[in-house]
């Protein structure tokens, strides 16, 4: 029997329903911040997607040759492609633009252990707008995608990419050094970060903050904290912008749901200014990561400011399911069942429930009454109904509770159930 | 609750023994041996292979790890390297026989055949070198792969070059210096901030201060 390929997977009723339902609520969410949705394509030319990409993750998409022999790649994020529509297909609509896309994506490396390669995510973008109003937007928006999509226990930590740069501009140490540091951090590799440091005449409270870096985060009061620290007005920058975000976080009444964390380790190259991760509680991966990369929309031939963010749709479903959401025995609210005689009442009845908006399914064989108890439980319907004699309906409420009436009222009491 | 992965094995006592030093949790070796999982004193601690350590902190089901950088050489994680532990230390080795007429690196074959358990590390020191390589991959009894004419040479660790020497062979040169590392997972730096920080505080002022703060040598990757 031909088997799926590895790192890719099915998704059965229960978990593809769950995260339809995830993708649903957060592109609602989306929708009520006025984030209209664009769909763009599973394939892109590997030229353009490199536009946005540096050489690992270039590494890492699945590729294809096309007819002509240019080579084709399969859309490992959303973003890249979303710009390049925004300075294309789109270039006469006036900014800003709010966009919003959901979809699955590949990635041709299984990691540790065959991780997933396809990931389903939503995510939005705001294009041609730049300052905190808009960092801010972003950010609350993401905030209540988390709440939307069902999570009770949640966190966004909210970061500068320009405060780390602009500490390491700072820094009176060679290029060589430098880039050591920047690959050091970029690995998250702190024991290499001290041996770097360790060859260098840095004071040491510059050492000192560059060692902290994975602890810099807390309240607002890290900031002045880490004013009274730095010396670079790159830095310094960064701090007065978050500082001004967090406070329109709180307007967004979001302040107790978002810290600050100046030792955010992301893609230095992408980003260029306010980033943000979302963390569930017991999973090992941010739910959500976003932030400005004001520098992608130019390399496709229309500069703009963008800030955006993507939910992954799989961990966040993960997170429910540790949390102990389950989606519950009850899959269907009604099951109608038809004897000897009954069958096209049976499926009148479907047809009048499911126009309520009743989840209902309507039995393919003839079952007793007793048979169909059996039946319905099997399923997992709320309701049986089950049809006598035509016109003639035995309702199984969900308490265990009998009634016997006719069509036209079953349908009215069991919808108004 | 801090879960902390320890591996079976070589690192198991020291990681036990600074974890007592640090008064982060008092716990012999024989019992959690006998357990494989131990909680005490708000730390969870669980024993698995020496390999499975990074697994269990990147995907969180561990907070903390004391793990070999030679096992983080072969897979680069998502997790975040905190300390050197200063124990457990050893050399990944590129060893030859003794009558192999290789010396330095301007005697060796073009291409060379070396056999290991380490492929990514070799890889990396013999791509900074420039030194063509074919990595022939075992699973264990490296020292065989030369004697039988399988390699040229073998990468692997040493602590003190005693099973090389009964095999009669001979280091042409250190390719990277492993030590016990202390990693974090990503998310719970960010959940859990606090306890994090104060239980690698505690122990970074617990590491032996004659041991070095990072490895001797650059890394093997």
């Amino acid at each position: 029997m031909p088997d799926g390929v590895p790192g890719l997977r099915d998704l059965l009723p229960d978990e593809a329903e769950a995260l339809r339902a995830i993708q649903e609520a957060t592109l609602a969410e989306m929708g009520r911040w006025g984030y209209r949705g664009v769909v763009t394509p599973m394939l892109e030319s590997l030229d353009a997607l490199a536009l946005g990409l540096g050489d690992e993750h270039r590494r890492r998409l699945f590729k294809l040759t096309d007819r002509d022999g240019g080579l084709l790649a399969v859309v490992g994020e959303r973003t890249i492609p979303v710009a390049r529509m925004v300075a294309t297909r789109m270039r006469s609509a006036a900014l800003p633009l709010r966009l919003s896309y959901a979809g699955p994506v590949l990635i041709n490396d299984g990691g540790r252990f065959a991780r997933s390669r396809e990931m389903h995510q939503t995510g939005a973008e705001l294009i041609g707008a730049s300052g905190p109003v808009a960092d801010a937007e972003v950010i609350a928006m993401a905030v209540r995608c988390l709440a939307a999509s069902g999570l009770q226990r949640y966190q966004v930590d909210v970061g500068h990419a320009e405060f780390f740069q602009g500490l390491l501009e700072g820094l009176d140490v060679s290029d060589e050094i430098r880039l050591g540091i920047r690959a050091a951090l970029a690995r998250r590799d702190f024991v290499q970060l001290a041996e770097i440091l360790d060859r260098t005449p840095l004071q040491s409270a510059e050492r000192e903050l560059l060692l902290r870096f994975p602890a810099l985060r807390g309240g607002p009061e890290i900031l002045d904290v880490a004013s009274g620290l730095v010396r670079n007005q790159r830095s310094a920058r960064a701090l007065e912008q978050l500082a001004a975000v967090h406070q329109l976080l709180g307007a967004h009444g979001l302040a107790g749901r978002v810290s600050l964390d100046l030792g955010a380790i992301r893609d230095f190259d992408y980003y260029t200014g306010i980033i943000f991760e979302g963390y569930g509680p017991d999973l090992g991966r941010p739910l959500a990561q976003g932030g400005r990369y004001d520098r992608l929309l130019a390399r496709f031939g229309r500069p703009a400011h963008a800030t955006g963010f993507v939910l992954h749709l799989d961990l966040i479903a993960e997170a429910r399911r540790r949390a102990g959401d389950d989606p519950g025995a009850v899959r269907l609210d009604a099951a109608v069942a038809w004897g000897q005689r009954g069958l096209e009442s049976a499926v009148a009845l479907g047809a009048g429930l499911r126009r309520r908006a009743l989840r209902t399914v309507v039995a393919t064989e003839p079952r007793s009454y007793e048979r169909s108890l059996a039946w319905a439980e099997e399923v997992g319907a709320a309701n049986l109904l089950h049809l006598v004699e035509e016109d003639r309906v035995r309702w199984r409420l969900p308490g265990g509770e009998e009634r016997r009436l006719d069509v036209d009222r079953a349908i009215e009491e069991v919808s108004a159930g | 609750m801090i879960t902390i992965a320890i591996p079976t094995g070589l690192l198991s006592e020291g990681s036990l023994e600074l974890f007592s030093r640090a008064g982060v949790v008092q716990i012999s070796r024989e019992e959690l041996g006998r357990r494989l999982l131990l909680e005490r004193d708000g730390v969870r601690l669980v024993l698995v292979r020496p390999g499975d350590v990074a697994a269990y902190v990147d995907h969180g089901a561990a907070d903390l790890g004391v793990v070999g950088k030679d096992s983080l050489w072969e897979s680069a994680g998502q997790h975040y390297e905190l300390l050197d532990l200063g124990f457990g230390g050893c050399s990944l080795v590129l060893a030859a026989p003794e009558a192999a007429p290789l010396d330095g690196p301007d005697t060796w074959p073009a291409s060379m055949r070396v056999a290991t358990k380490y492929p990514m590390a070799t890889a990396a020191y013999m791509s900074r070198v420039g030194q063509t390589v074919e990595i022939v991959r075992l699973q264990g009894s490296v020292e065989l792969a030369p004697l039988v004419g399988l390699t040229d040479a073998i990468a692997d660790l040493t602590a003190t070059g005693r099973t090389l020497r009964e095999n009669h062979l001979r280091i042409l040169t250190e390719m990277g210096y492993s030590t016990a590392r202390l990693v974090a997972n990503q998310a719970s730096l960010k959940t859990r901030t606090a306890q994090i920080q104060d239980l690698v505080l505690r122990l970074r002022d617990a590491v032996a201060p004659s041991a070095p703060i990072a490895g001797r040598t650059a890394d093997g990757a």
